[in-house]
């Protein structure tokens, strides 16, 4: 009898305590049922601010893919199809390119460009100076870039991301030898705050426009080019006089980032061409969802503690 | 014998026994950031097991790691996602040839990058609901210059997160694929596609 009592009390103990476990996941899974916006982590300050207002909303575009995709699991037919939501869910994804035919010749001299001439390059140069060095003169490019990183910030109205990115810059060009070291990150852990002007379009709404593959440059589109001249009159050596920096140096220089640059990433080009069956399309794609992506991002204004 | 008789005589128990039998079996399956990060700390291991360094063992190195993300993965839902509505053109022999033809491609083009690991540290970081029963876990790659963020989408079925699909750098590998597929399939029936996969594995 006593046992059995005991027994009795136990098991529904037992019971109350797994079932308070088990409420938590549960609710969580309830809460992701029925909406996105319901249930964000908090990786913000407490603070809402209008820039996280602008996150959470910038998040739907990302997941509308997702939602038209998520919305056929709950059809009873398990074929994961559905005639026009399948249109809909590539539109982030979609890009004009009626230059088509002349971008596919270009996209073919750069490949032959990159074997011929930039991988052989890369390796000598990877060869010779190590790595140490090139990281050097890696850190010392993007250093100049930082004045258009802040810039740029400042246009999206990420004022932590500017604020941070100009202390980057003043103690990378002090401490850091002309920016030769990152001081800032290794030591300070304040990290790079990414931002270009095509970015800052893209912000502001501006569609690609088309699609253009530039030689030697690459993947490009309207909109990203004229972020790129716009970048480049944020660039400190632009400003130095043609008596100074000819032309044909200032070609050898941007020659010399591309080559310094590249002698990182030896193989990842080869990589991508093994692991994809339309190498143009890949391009292509991987261009526009990767300009989307820092769209997106350039929503996001975190305070110095929680950058990602 | 008796005892348990004894016991299910009991309404309490009998009814305490109902609620165990209603607790969602989610609650015991873990939360998708555990299970990718498990599957993932699988790998790693694998990865960085001294005896499986040589070049010798690269074989046995690949099936083993084979065998983890044939778990991780949810290959029918991968392919099924990547043709979106052109799924449905493929009578069921092309679809589970595509399927298989299909995992074969990427299990082929990550290869080499995974076994090019060189302990770099993998953070995982959050897991952030999507609509449906889907959920991103986030995790991010650590290497010399700079971070490379890289997000598992997972779906919830048969009573375990699996992976669908892979975002690095902002860039779906579904989304991809479905771009490059897409464009051959408006100009090749299923068949010819099928073949032009097939074309491209040999190549490889």
């Amino acid at each position: 009898m006593k046992f059995r009592q005991i027994f009795t009390t136990g098991f529904l103990a037992t019971t109350a305590f797994a079932y308070c476990l088990a409420s938590l996941p549960a609710v969580a899974l309830f809460a992701a049922t029925d909406g996105v916006d319901s249930f964000v982590p908090e990786t913000h300050t407490t603070s809402k601010t209008s820039s996280d207002i602008k996150e959470e909303s910038a998040t739907q575009p990302s997941q509308y893919e997702d939602i038209s995709e998520d919305a056929k699991d709950v059809k009873p037919s398990d074929i994961d199809n559905g005639s026009d939501e399948n249109d809909n869910d590539d539109e982030g994804t979609n890009i004009a390119d009626p230059l088509s035919p002349l971008n596919k010749v270009m996209f073919n001299m750069n490949d032959k460009l990159y074997f011929w001439l930039l991988k052989p390059a890369a390796k000598g140069y990877a060869y010779v100076l190590p790595e140490f060095v090139r990281v050097g003169f890696s850190n010392t490019y993007d250093n100049l870039k930082s004045p258009a990183r802040v810039i740029n910030n400042l246009l999206q109205l990420r004022l932590a991301a500017a604020g941070n990115e100009f202390i980057r810059f003043l103690i990378n060009s002090t401490c850091g030898i002309g920016g030769l070291e990152d001081i800032a990150k290794d030591v300070l852990e304040i990290k790079k705050q990414e931002a270009d002007f095509g970015q800052t379009l893209g912000h502001y709404g501006i569609g690609h426009g088309i699609y253009i593959v530039w030689p030697v440059l690459g993947p490009s589109s309207l909109r990203e080019t004229v972020g790129f001249v716009g970048d480049r009159l944020m660039y400190p050596l632009t400003y130095i006089s043609e008596s100074d920096l000819p032309i044909e140096a200032s070609i050898g220089i941007a020659a010399h980032e591309k080559v310094n640059d590249t002698s990182f990433r030896i193989g990842d080009y080869e990589s991508f061409k093994k692991a994809v069956v339309d190498p143009y399309t890949a391009m292509r794609d991987s261009f526009v969802q990767y300009r989307k992506n820092k769209v997106e991002q350039s929503y996001i204004d975190k305070n110095k503690h929680d950058f990602k | 014998m008796k005892f348990l008789t004894g016991i299910m005589n009991n309404r309490i128990i009998r009814m305490t026994l109902m609620l165990w039998l209603a607790v969602p079996i989610t609650a015991f399956a873990g939360t998708a950031l555990e299970t990718v990060k498990a599957q993932a700390d699988n790998v790693l291991t694998i990865l960085k097991d001294p005896s499986l360094k040589p070049e010798t063992e690269r074989k046995a190195k690949t099936a083993r790691i084979r065998s983890i993300t044939e778990k991780m993965f949810d290959f029918t839902e991968l392919s099924k996602r990547t043709l979106a509505k052109s799924w449905d053109t493929f009578n069921p022999d092309q679809q589970n040839e595509f399927i298989r033809l299909y995992k074969s491609l990427l299990e082929d083009a990550y290869a080499d990058k995974i076994l090019a690991y060189s302990g770099e540290k993998i953070v995982f970081t959050k897991e952030v609901p999507l609509t449906g029963k889907a959920v991103e876990v986030q995790s991010k790659v650590l290497r010399k210059n700079g971070e490379i963020p890289i997000y598992y989408r997972v779906i919830f079925r048969d009573g375990v997160w699996r992976v669908y699909d892979v975002v690095i750098e902002g860039v779906s590998l579904v989304s991809n694929y479905r771009s490059q597929f897409r464009e051959i399939l408006i100009r090749k029936p299923p068949e010819s596609f099928l073949e032009t996969i097939r074309k491209k594995f040999r190549d490889n």
